[in-house]
């Protein structure tokens, strides 16, 4: 079983970072490369399925629900934001995300292997509650990077068009259109476990009385990131505020919750709420 | 080795080039009557809006060439005597380069365009099924066709448009990707503004035209397909369209800064696009800067088709080095090619000779051998035949493809071998085929 996670986390990382240099370069090409374009989310699947497979028998290992344990919450979350963007990539028309969802798996599946263990307090949680918030918080990170990805590349075709650095033949980059789409459509679906996650959050930190600078910084960011987001949704829908100004917004609130992540990453002690 | 002689967009004008179209069903006739003239023994035709060209071959090789271009010439004019002075005729190596230089699209009026490798191909496929196409074309237009290929794939020749309307329409795909149900407002009625507008039309928007001539409106509405609107309607119209293309003969802008601000908010932040294709300007230049407009005038359309047709250009030079390498190569397999009369007419000689003493020794001293010792003495005889003849190949190819005088000239070895051996014309010689190409045949053995 040990062998097995150990190939399957290789496997995963060779295949992310093969799928992260075939979009680059299929970014990097004047023309459209039919076999770079067919690749690099061939690849990227091959790795998300080694991924999955290291999370699945490491937890078996560790005898810990992958729900449970920021150590995998984290590699979990990176392998949600690949799954969704191979499910919607062919339909949206999204290719070169990939380039940008790639490296952040491959980070993120690296990463995570040094998160350190869950606090003794954290234990005193409830554990369907805390499955629960790591969830929802695992899959709304998942879905907000790929929204900040797609809210990126908005800002680079924008930039394109706007400066007219355009080419004949086309652009590697979706339309801009399709980019605000999904980014609000993302940021519409993760928004509801984004609010459950800090709630929830908000409950985990009254009750384990956390209160170092790391943990009010971390508290701090999730509230930011909910504020950021909700008022990226909310003047959407109240004032029609889209395009350069949205993304702006959205792309900060994605800023705030890696650094959430960063903070959960680096804390001393490590905790899982 | 073929010959081409046609006219194109470079010889012709249309009025002459259109003289010399033939439709699906003369084209048979046409064709068949030609390859069977005594000169032609196979040909095929490449007709497309901007030539028309035949492709042929002689029966009796290169000597014949010139012959084979007067037959096809003949044929040419016979369709109108103002066809004559605009016709070209290439020979030999010639033809071969500009047949490979037209399939690879070097020779189109836009360098680059798809369409004529499939007429190539279309072509080639009319004249198999008509049976008037033989060995030489038979393995000439694959090698055309596959270079044609390497060209597409290997350079960027094919990629990017080139005009104008068509770099309107594929910006306006980069903002809004899928054009299906898109608004565009078409203002004014510029030549340049009607094509783009029929290109958005073709992609499936809803399109309306606005202008301050009701008649001329109207009529434009009809031409392009879509709904005509009052000049007094503009301001409504602009808020709701998504891609508004202005081209008109205004002296001052039509739309300004002020009317498109005062509608964004009605249009509650979507992106929208101005294609300004009028001189002077329609549209005032400062909109752009307003967040989800994006404006593009003529001159910013002309600067990406100028980098597109650059960037073709040099591609074009790729792809002329591709093509060069690949009409070299079909040199060299031509010229290899001549050599393959007298190795067929030798192989036949000896194959005939061995049969004809292997089913005498078979039929005597060695009926008593079984089925299983006579196959094989069959192999062993093949075996023996082929180890003979492979030097005589391999130095009759070398004298082929001998340009340094290294060799003895080709004509010299054929005529001593066939002094030597009593050589007969073969018709498979006439044919081209190739023993270095195909199997080694069986000596066939009569039991």
């Amino acid at each position: 079983m040990q062998d097995t996670a150990t190939i399957a986390f290789f496997l995963g990382v060779i295949a992310y970072s093969v799928a992260a240099t075939l979009f680059f370069l299929e970014l990097a090409r004047r023309e459209p490369g039919v076999r770079g374009a067919q690749w690099a989310p061939r690849v990227l699947a091959i790795g998300a399925v080694a991924h999955a497979a290291h999370i699945v028998t490491a937890s078996l290992l560790s005898r810990v629900c992958p729900v449970e344990s920021l150590h995998f919450g984290l590699s979990l979350s990176a392998l949600i934001a690949v799954t969704v963007y191979l499910l919607v990539r062919k339909r949206l028309r999204m290719n070169a995300i990939g380039a940008f969802i790639a490296p952040v798996a491959l980070t993120f599946l690296i990463g995570a292997q040094f998160v350190g263990e869950a606090s003794a307090a954290a234990a005193s949680l409830p554990r369907g509650l805390l499955a629960l918030h790591i969830a929802a918080n695992v899959s709304g990170v998942g879905l907000f990077l790929i929204a900040g990805a797609a809210g990126a590349f908005y800002l680079v075709q924008e930039r394109r068009l706007r400066k007219k650095h355009v080419k004949s033949g086309g652009s590697r980059l979706p339309a801009l259109d399709l980019l605000e789409r999904t980014e609000h459509r993302l940021l519409l679906a993760g928004f509801p476990l984004l609010t459950f996650g800090v709630v929830t959050g908000a409950l985990f930190v009254h009750r384990l009385g956390e209160n170092g600078n790391a943990d009010f910084f971390r508290t701090l960011l999730g509230y930011a990131t909910w504020l950021l987001l909700a008022g990226v949704l909310f003047l959407r829908q109240a004032a029609g505020v889209r395009g350069r100004r949205a993304t702006y917004g959205t792309l900060a609130g994605v800023v705030c919750m890696l650094l959430v992540m960063l903070l959960y990453a680096v804390r001393l002690g490590g905790g899982s709420s | 080795m073929i010959v081409v002689v046609g006219l194109s967009h470079r010889t012709a004008p249309i009025a002459v080039r259109e003289r010399l179209v033939l439709g699906s069903d003369a084209l048979p006739g046409f064709l068949r009557q030609l390859t069977e003239r005594p000169e032609v023994g196979e040909a095929l035709l490449i007709s497309t809006c901007n030539r028309v060209e035949l492709v042929a071959a002689g029966r009796a090789g290169a000597d014949a060439l010139e012959r084979v271009a007067q037959a096809c010439r003949e044929a040419l004019a016979a369709h109108g005597r103002e066809i004559e002075p605009h016709l070209y005729a290439y020979t030999g190596g010639a033809a071969v380069r500009h047949l490979f230089r037209v399939a690879a699209s070097l020779d189109s009026l836009v360098v680059g365009e798809p369409q004529i490798l499939g007429q190539v191909k279309e072509a080639y496929d009319v004249a198999r099924k008509l049976g008037t196409v033989g060995s030489i074309l038979h393995r000439t237009l694959p090698r055309v066709i596959r270079a044609a290929k390497r060209v597409r794939t290997e350079t960027a020749i094919g990629s990017g448009q080139v005009s104008v309307p068509s770099v309107a329409v594929e910006l306006t795909r980069q903002i809004f990707g899928e054009l299906s149900g898109r608004a565009v407002l078409l203002v004014g009625s510029g030549e340049m503004a009607e094509a783009v507008a029929r290109l958005l039309k073709g992609a499936g928007t809803q399109l309306s035209v606005i202008g301050r001539t009701p008649e001329r409106v109207a009529e434009l509405a009809d031409s392009v397909g879509g709904k005509s609107l009052a000049w007094a309607d503009l301001k409504s119209a602009l808020g709701v369209a998504d891609v508004i293309v202005s081209s008109t003969s205004a002296p001052g802008f039509v739309i300004d800064h002020e009317m498109v601000a005062s509608g964004r908010k009605a249009r509650r932040g979507k992106n929208r696009f101005f294609i300004d294709l009028a001189v002077p300007r329609d549209i005032e230049p400062s909109i752009e800067r307003l967040d989800g407009e994006f404006l593009y005038n003529i001159d910013d359309l002309s600067q990406v088709v100028a980098e597109a047709l650059s960037s073709r250009s040099r591609e074009a030079d790729a792809a002329e080095a591709i093509v060069a390498r690949e009409a070299e190569g079909y040199d060299r397999w031509a010229d290899a090619e001549q050599a393959t009369p007298t190795i067929v007419a030798l192989r036949a000689r000896l194959s005939a000779a061995l049969e004809e003493e292997l089913s005498r020794s078979l039929r005597g001293k060695l009926k008593h051998l079984g089925p299983d010792d006579r196959a094989a003495l069959e192999r062993m005889v093949e075996s023996a035949l082929n180890r003979m003849l492979h030097q005589p190949t391999v130095r009759l190819r070398q004298a082929a493809l001998d340009r340094n005088g290294d060799v003895l000239p080709l004509d010299q070895l054929s005529l001593a071998l066939s002094e030597l051996f009593a050589l007969a014309s073969e018709p498979n010689a006439e044919e081209g085929e190739d023993p270095a190409d195909s199997e080694p045949r069986a000596v066939a053995v009569r039991r």
